[in-house]
C-alpha cells in the first residue's frame, strides 16, 4: 500500500477536501506576539512615564486604549482593502505634508513652531502626519513592489526611492530629521525582502555612506556639533560634556546609574530631577527605564522589541500572499530603526536626535501609530492563507541569499 | 525551487538574514548597556548622585586679638551682608529664564531649532526678566539709601573683578588642554569650552554690613527677587585703633609744663603690631591656598571671594591661625537632610601689650603734646642765657620708638613707632616715601647705639676677665696718644676747654665714675682689651646682630624682578648690625680693626641695634644675664620659630657697680642722664617721685637725613652731623627697689642729645607706668 503524501509548509491546509470550507482567519497565528510584546511596551512606557509625572502616566493610558481601538479597527476589514486604498492614501498623506509646510495656513490649524511645522490640530487633538506617513509610506511601497520584478534591475530600483523620497523630503523639510530617517531602512528592507538583488543593495549602501561625508558640510551648525561631540563621548573627551554633549552625558549618567537592579522610583524619580535630564518622557525615556529597573529592565526591554521584530517576522513568513509579507517586513523595519536610532542615542551609540521609541515614549501621534502598525501586522497575521496559494518573492535564478 | 537549500524558500532566507543582521544591533546595544551600568554604573550612580547634594560653606569667625588685659584690640562683629548671585549681576541667569521659558514654550522643537532660531526665541522671552533685574536694583538702591550710579559702579566693579579672574582661570585651562589635547591649527575652531568658575557661581555682596532692621526688609523681599541673598557676616573691627588720652602736662620740662590737663587724640594706637585685614581676597591668595582644591576637595580654611585676609601686623603673621575653619553643610536636594561641619573659630591671639599704655605713651610720643618736636631745650642756651641754634627748625615733628618690657617675663607692655600707619595713611604719597611711616621703627630699623652699649662693654670685659673692677683708667682726653682729633672723649671739645674726667675727678675713674659719667677713654679702653672678635660676641650674646623672634617675624616671597623666581624673604623684625668674621678680616687687613672696635666701644661704627633690641638687652643685664628675650604675645602661638635661651652669668658685683652707674647718671649732677640747664638753671630729667631709675643717654652719630625741599618724594640735600638721641634704661617702684620692674628704650630720629630730646619722653613713660598702675610708688 503506498500512501500519498502531499508536501506541507507549516500553516498550509490539510490534504482535505474539508478545508476548503474551513474559517479563513487564523486567531492564533504568530501577530500575537506582537501583540503582547506592543502591550508590554506599552506598559512599562506608562509606568516611565509615571516615574516622575503620573498626570502624563494616565493621559498616555488613555493614548493606549485609543491605540488599541485604532489597531482593532485596522485589523478587522480584509488588508486588501487596505491595500486598495494605499496610493490614495499615500496621496492624501503626501497632501497634509505639503499643507503643513504651506507658509499661510493659520497657526489655528498648523501649529508653527519657530519655522517648524509638524503638528495640525483637528480640534479634539493635535496629530502629526508624518507619523501617519510612515504607515502610508510602507503600504504604497508594498502596493508597488508586489507583483514587480523590475526592482531586481539596477534601474528598477529608480520608482521605489522616488516613492521613499517624495515623503522623506517632505518631513525633512518641517524640519524632523529623525522621522525623515527611518524612510531609507525601511526601504531597504522591504527591497531586501522582496528580493532584489543584493549586490545592488550593497551598492547603494556603499555609494551612500561614501557620500555621507560630503553631506557633512550640508548639515546645520548645531548637528555638527551634536556628532562631534559624539565622537568626543566615545574617544573619552570630556570637552563637551557642558555644551553639545550635556544630554548625551546627562542620558548615560542616569543610564549607568540604574546598575543591575536599578535604582527605584523614588531615587530615579530624584536622579532625574536633579540631573536635569531633557526630554526624558519621550526621547529619552529608556534613560529612566534603565534607571528605575536597571539593566535587567533594560534588556527585558530589548527582548521585547526583539519579540515584537520575531512575531513580525514570522507573520511575513507565514502569510503567502506578497503585500501582507511586504507591509508586515516594513513595519518591523520601522519599529526596529526606531528603537535602534533611539536606545542607540540613549546610550551614547548615536548622535541625539529627535526620535521616540516605539510604544513606550510619551505621545499620542507615536503611540496610535505604532498601535496601527500592530493591527496591520495582526491583520495580515490573521488571514489564513488560501490552499495551494502560490509563494510571493521567489526568484530561481537567486543563488545567494 | 532549490531543494539542496535548508531553507527552501528564498523570502524566508531573506527574512532570516534581515533577522540575523538586527541581531547585532541588539548585540551592541545590550553590550553597551552592560557597559553602562554594569562596568561604569557605580561612577555613574556616583556622579548621578553627586547632583542631588549641594554644599555650601559656613562663615567662621577670625580669632581675636586681646591686650594683656582682655581688651579687644580686633575682633570680629556679626552683621548682615545683603549678596546677589553673580549669574544675575553677569546677565547669565536672565539668558537661562528665558532659554528655560523659549525651551517650555517650543517644547519638543527646541531640539531642531539652529542657533539663529533659538537666539530669537530667547530674545523673545527675555523682556520680563530683564525687568525683574532692573527691579531688583532699584529696590536695593532705594532700600539701601545708595544712589543708582554708585550701585551700578558697584556692579561694574564686581564684573570687572570676576571677569578678570575667570580669564586668569580660563587661559590657565586652556594651556592644560592644549597640553593633553594639542594645539588647534590656525584657523581651526579652538575647542577649549570655558566653564563657569566658582566665582561665578556665587553670591556677591552688594551691601554691606547692613542694620538689623534692613536684614529683615531684605529677607522678607528675598523670595521675590531674583538671587537675592541676606548672609550673615563677620566683619573685622579695631575699637582701640583711635582713642582720646589725657596727659598731665605738670611734670613736663619748664618750657613745656603748665597745670592743664591736656587732652590728645591718638589714631593708629599699636596698628603696627595688630596690622590690619582687606576684605578683598587677590588672586594670589586664591592660588596659593584655594577653598576648592584641584582633586575637587575642599580646603576647609581655602579663601573664597569675600573673604578678609590679614594684610599686615599680627594679622598677616598668624594668618593661618587666626582665620580659623570654616564650616560646610552638605544637603541632600531630594531629601532636605543636611550634613554639617560646624565651623572652626580661629585662634585668639593674647598680647603682651597693654592697651592703655601703648595709647598713653603714643600720646606722650605725639609731636602736638610738644615733646617730639624739635624744642629749644633740646639745644639748650650758651652761658649768657641765648639760644643755641637748633640743627632742624624749632617745631620740626620728630619720628621715634618707645618700647617698654617687663623685666622679669620679657613682656613687651608697650611698643610705639610714630607715626603709626593711620597718621602715615593721611600723608601724600611724596611724604610717605621720604619718612616711611608705616615701617615700625621699634623692630624694623636699626639704629647706632651710641652711649647706651657702655655697660654692655663693662660686663664684657669683667665677664671676660680682661678688667677688673677695681681697675681704674685714666681719662687722657683722646685715646690714641697721637691722634688728638679721632676717638676722642665727649668732653674732650673746645666748649669744655679740652678737659677730661680725670682732670675733672682728680684721678684715674673707677667703673662707676665712667658709666655715670660716660668716659668714652674708659670704654675705649675696656673695648681695646676684649678685642673686636670678643666684643662682637658679647654684643651677640645681648641680642645685637640676631631677631629676637618677639612674634612678628612672617615669610613672603618676592619674585626676582630679573629671573622671576620666587625668594622667601623674612621681615616684620630687623636684625641688626654687627660686622661679620669675613668683615673683621677685612678691617684687620686694612689696619682700621683697631680703630673700628674702639669706638664701637662706645656704640658707634658698623653696629646697629633696633630699640627692642636695646631694651631687652637691658632687660637681660637686670636679669643678670638671664636670656629671655622680649614677646608680643603673652600665649604662645607663635609656631615653630626659634627662640633664643640661655644664661651670660654677669656676676652680683657686676650688676650692682653697672646699676649704680646707671643710677648716678640720673640722679647725681654730673651724670649725663641727670638733668637739662635752662637760663635759670638745671631740672631733672626725670622727675617721677617715688621710683627708682637706672638709666644712659646716648648721643649717637646718625647718618645725613635727607631733606626734601619741594616736596616731589625726593630729597634734595642731606643735613650731616645730626644725631639720634636714645635714653635706655630700667625702673623699679619705690625708693630702693630689689632690683629693676620694667625696661624703657626712647629713641628719637636726629632728636640731638639723648638726655635733653628722649629723657623727658622717657621721664613721661615712668609716668605713664605709674599712672597705669605699673609702677608702686613709695610715699616719702
Amino acid at each position: 500500500m503506498t500512501t500519498h503524501v502531499i508536501r506541507r509548509h507549516p500553516g498550509a491546509p490539510p490534504a482535505s477536501a474539508r478545508a476548503i470550507t474551513r474559517p479563513r482567519v487564523l486567531l492564533f497565528n504568530p501577530a500575537i506576539i506582537c501583540l503582547f510584546a506592543g502591550l508590554a511596551l506599552s506598559i512599562i512606557g506608562i509606568l516611565a512615564i509615571g516615574t516622575t509625572s503620573p498626570s502624563l502616566a494616565n493621559k498616555q493610558s488613555v493614548f493606549l486604549a485609543v491605540g488599541l481601538i485604532a489597531a482593532l479597527v485596522v485589523a478587522v476589514p480584509h488588508y486588501e482593502w487596505i491595500r486598495r486604498i494605499s496610493y490614495p492614501f499615500l496621496v492624501l498623506v503626501v497632501l497634509l505634508l505639503i499643507f503643513v509646510l504651506l507658509p499661510f495656513i493659520p497657526d489655528s490649524i498648523v501649529k508653527t513652531v519657530n519655522g517648524s511645522r509638524r503638528w495640525i490640530n483637528v480640534g479634539i487633538t493635535i496629530f502629526q502626519p508624518s507619523e501617519i506617513a510612515k504607515i502610508a509610506f510602507v503600504l504604497a511601497l508594498a502596493n508597488y513592489l508586489r507583483f514587480r520584478k523590475n526592482y531586481r534591475k539596477l534601474t528598477g530600483l529608480m520608482v521605489p526611492f522616488i516613492l521613499t523620497f517624495i515623503p522623506m523630503s517632505m518631513i525633512l523639510k518641517e524640519p524632523d530629521l529623525g522621522t525623515s530617517l527611518l524612510f531609507l531602512p525601511t526601504l531597504f528592507a522591504m527591497l531586501v525582502a522582496a528580493g532584489a538583488k543584493l549586490k545592488h543593495i550593497i551598492l547603494i549602501v556603499v555609494l551612500g555612506m561614501s557620500a555621507a561625508p560630503m553631506m557633512y558640510p550640508m548639515l546645520k551648525q548645531h548637528q555638527k556639533d551634536r556628532i562631534v561631540a559624539m565622537i568626543g563621548q566615545i574617544t573619552g573627551d570630556e570637552r563637551y560634556l557642558d555644551d553639545e554633549g550635556y544630554q548625551a552625558d546627562r542620558a548615560m549618567t542616569i543610564v549607568g546609574s540604574g546598575l543591575i537592579n536599578g535604582a527605584g522610583k523614588t531615587l530615579t524619580s530624584d536622579l532625574l530631577k536633579y540631573n536635569k535630564l531633557p526630554e526624558h518622557h519621550n526621547d529619552m525615556i529608556f534613560a529612566v527605564i534603565a534607571a528605575r529597573w536597571g539593566l535587567l529592565g533594560g534588556i527585558c526591554v530589548l527582548a521585547m522589541y526583539l519579540f515584537f521584530m520575531i512575531g513580525g517576522v514570522l507573520t511575513a513568513a507565514v502569510c503567502r500572499e506578497p503585500f501582507g509579507r511586504l507591509i508586515a517586513v516594513g513595519f518591523v523595519a520601522i519599529v526596529f530603526t526606531q528603537m535602534t536610532v533611539n536606545i542607540g542615542m540613549t546610550i551614547g551609540l548615536l548622535p541625539i536626535t529627535g526620535m521616540t521609541l516605539p510604544f513606550i515614549s510619551y505621545g499620542g501621534s507615536s503611540l496610535v501609530a505604532n498601535w496601527l502598525m500592530t493591527g496591520l501586522l495582526f491583520n495580515v497575521a490573521l488571514r489564513r492563507p488560501r490552499f495551494l496559494e502560490r509563494e510571493s518573492f521567489e526568484f530561481a535564478d537567486e543563488k545567494y541569499a | 525551487m532549490d531543494k539542496e537549500r535548508l531553507i527552501p524558500r528564498m523570502f524566508h532566507r531573506r527574512l532570516l538574514l534581515l533577522l540575523s543582521s538586527t541581531m547585532v544591533v541588539f548585540v551592541a546595544l545590550g553590550a553597551q548597556l552592560i557597559r553602562l551600568t554594569v562596568f561604569q554604573g557605580a561612577a555613574k550612580r556616583q556622579r548621578a548622585e553627586a547632583r542631588l547634594d549641594r554644599s555650601y560653606p559656613l562663615p567662621t569667625t577670625r580669632g581675636a586679638i586681646l591686650d594683656r588685659n582682655g581688651e579687644r584690640l580686633a575682633v570680629d562683629t556679626a552683621s548682615y551682608d545683603i549678596a546677589v548671585d553673580y549669574s544675575v549681576i553677569g546677565g547669565a541667569w536672565v539668558i537661562e529664564q528665558a532659554v528655560d521659558a523659549a525651551r517650555d514654550k517650543y517644547a519638543k522643537l527646541w531640539n531642531e531649532m539652529g542657533p539663529d532660531e533659538r537666539e530669537a526665541a530667547v530674545v523673545e522671552e527675555r523682556g520680563i526678566y530683564d525687568h525683574q533685574v532692573e527691579q531688583l536694583w532699584d529696590i536695593i538702591s532705594s532700600l539701601g539709601r545708595i544712589d543708582r550710579a554708585e550701585l551700578d559702579l558697584r556692579l561694574d566693579n564686581i564684573r570687572k573683578t570676576v571677569e578678570k579672574m575667570a580669564a586668569a582661570v580660563w587661559d590657565n585651562q586652556r594651556l592644560l588642554e592644549y597640553a593633553k589635547f594639542g594645539k588647534p591649527e590656525p584657523g581651526e575652531e579652538d575647542p577649549f569650552d570655558a566653564r563657569p568658575i566658582l566665582e561665578q557661581e556665587m553670591a556677591h555682596v552688594i551691601l554691606p554690613r547692613v542694620s538689623d532692621g534692613l536684614a529683615i526688609e531684605f529677607k522678607r523681599l528675598a523670595e521675590q527677587l531674583p538671587g537675592l541673598h541676606v548672609q550673615d557676616s563677620w566683619r573685622r573691627e579695631y575699637p582701640w585703633l583711635s582713642v582720646n588720652v589725657p596727659l598731665d602736662k605738670s611734670t613736663l620740662p619748664r618750657d613745656l609744663r603748665s597745670d592743664d590737663i591736656v587732652e590728645i587724640e591718638v589714631t593708629g594706637v599699636a596698628d603696627h603690631i595688630i596690622g590690619l585685614v582687606r576684605d578683598r581676597v587677590y588672586a594670589s591668595d586664591i592660588v596659593r591656598k584655594p577653598y576648592k582644591l584641584k582633586n575637587g576637595e575642599i580646603d576647609l580654611q581655602g579663601y573664597l571671594v569675600g573673604d578678609s585676609v590679614g594684610s599686615r601686623g599680627l594679622e598677616k603673621v598668624y594668618e593661618n591661625q587666626l582665620r580659623g575653619f570654616r564650616g560646610i553643610v552638605n544637603k541632600h536636594l531630594n531629601t532636605g537632610e543636611e550634613e554639617r561641619i560646624e565651623p572652626l573659630p580661629g585662634k585668639d591671639f593674647n598680647l603682651s601689650i597693654d592697651i592703655r599704655l601703648q595709647a598713653r605713651i603714643q600720646a606722650i610720643m605725639s609731636p602736638e603734646f610738644g615733646l617730639a618736636k624739635v624744642q629749644q631745650f633740646h639745644a639748650g642756651w650758651y652761658l649768657d642765657g641765648t639760644p643755641k641754634p637748633t640743627q632742624l627748625p624749632l617745631g620740626t615733628p620728630l619720628k621715634g620708638a618707645v618700647v617698654v618690657i617687663e623685666v622679669d617675663t620679657g613682656e613687651i607692655l608697650a611698643m610705639v613707632s610714630m607715626p603709626t600707619i593711620a597718621i602715615g595713611n593721611t600723608w601724600p604719597k611724596s611724604r610717605q616715601e621720604m619718612e616711611f611711616p608705616f615701617v615700625n621703627r621699634a623692630v624694623e630699623t636699626p639704629y647706632p647705639p651710641g652711649s647706651i652699649i657702655k655697660p654692655f662693654v663693662l660686663a664684657a670685659a669683667v665677664g671676660s676677665n680682661v678688667h677688673s673692677l677695681d681697675d681704674k683708667i685714666e681719662c687722657t682726653g683722646h685715646f690714641f696718644p697721637n691722634w688728638k682729633d679721632r676717638a676722642r672723649c665727649w668732653i674732650y671739645r673746645e666748649v669744655y676747654g679740652y678737659t677730661t674726667h680725670t682732670a675733672q675727678l682728680g684721678g684715674p675713674l673707677d667703673a662707676i665714675a665712667g658709666l655715670a659719667r660716660s668716659c668714652n677713654i674708659y670704654f675705649y679702653t675696656l673695648a681695646n682689651k676684649l678685642g673686636a672678635e670678643n666684643l662682637i660676641s658679647w654684643y651677640r650674646d645681648f641680642g645685637m646682630g640676631q631677631r629676637l623672634n618677639i612674634g612678628l617675624i612672617h615669610e613672603i616671597e618676592i619674585p626676582d624682578k630679573e629671573t622671576g623666581e620666587v625668594r622667601m624673604v623674612t621681615i616684620g623684625e630687623h636684625a641688626g648690625m654687627l660686622p661679620s668674621a669675613d668683615r673683621i678680616k677685612v678691617l684687620r687687613k686694612n689696619g682700621q680693626l683697631e680703630f673700628e672696635t674702639v669706638i664701637m666701644g662706645i656704640g658707634q661704627g658698623e653696629i646697629a641695634w633696633t630699640p627692642v633690641q636695646a631694651v631687652n638687652a637691658y632687660a637681660t643685664l637686670a636679669r643678670g644675664g638671664y636670656i629671655r628675650d622680649a614677646t608680643i604675645l603673652k600665649n604662645d602661638n607663635r609656631g615653630s620659630a626659634e627662640r633664643r635661651s640661655g644664661d651670660l652669668n654677669i656676676g652680683p658685683r657686676v650688676l650692682a657697680t653697672i646699676l649704680e652707674g646707671l643710677r648716678q647718671s640720673v640722679t647725681e649732677s654730673y651724670g649725663t642722664g641727670h638733668g637739662i640747664r635752662y637760663p635759670g638753671g638745671v631740672e631733672p630729667i626725670i622727675n617721677a617721685e617715688g621710683v627708682t631709675v637706672w638709666a644712659k643717654t646716648g648721643t649717637a652719630q646718625a647718618p645725613p637725613l635727607p631733606i626734601d625741599d619741594d616736596g616731589d618724594g625726593k630729597h634734595d640735600r642731606k643735613l650731616k652731623d645730626l644725631d639720634h638721641s636714645w635714653f635706655v634704661g630700667l625702673v623699679g617702684g619705690g625708693e630702693k627697689p630689689r632690683r629693676p620692674e620694667y625696661a624703657i628704650a626712647v629713641i628719637l630720629e636726629y632728636g640731638g642729645s639723648g638726655g635733653r630730646a628722649a629723657g623727658p619722653i622717657a621721664n613721661q613713660a615712668i609716668h605713664a607706668l605709674i599712672t597705669e598702675g605699673y609702677l608702686k610708688v613709695s610715699n616719702p
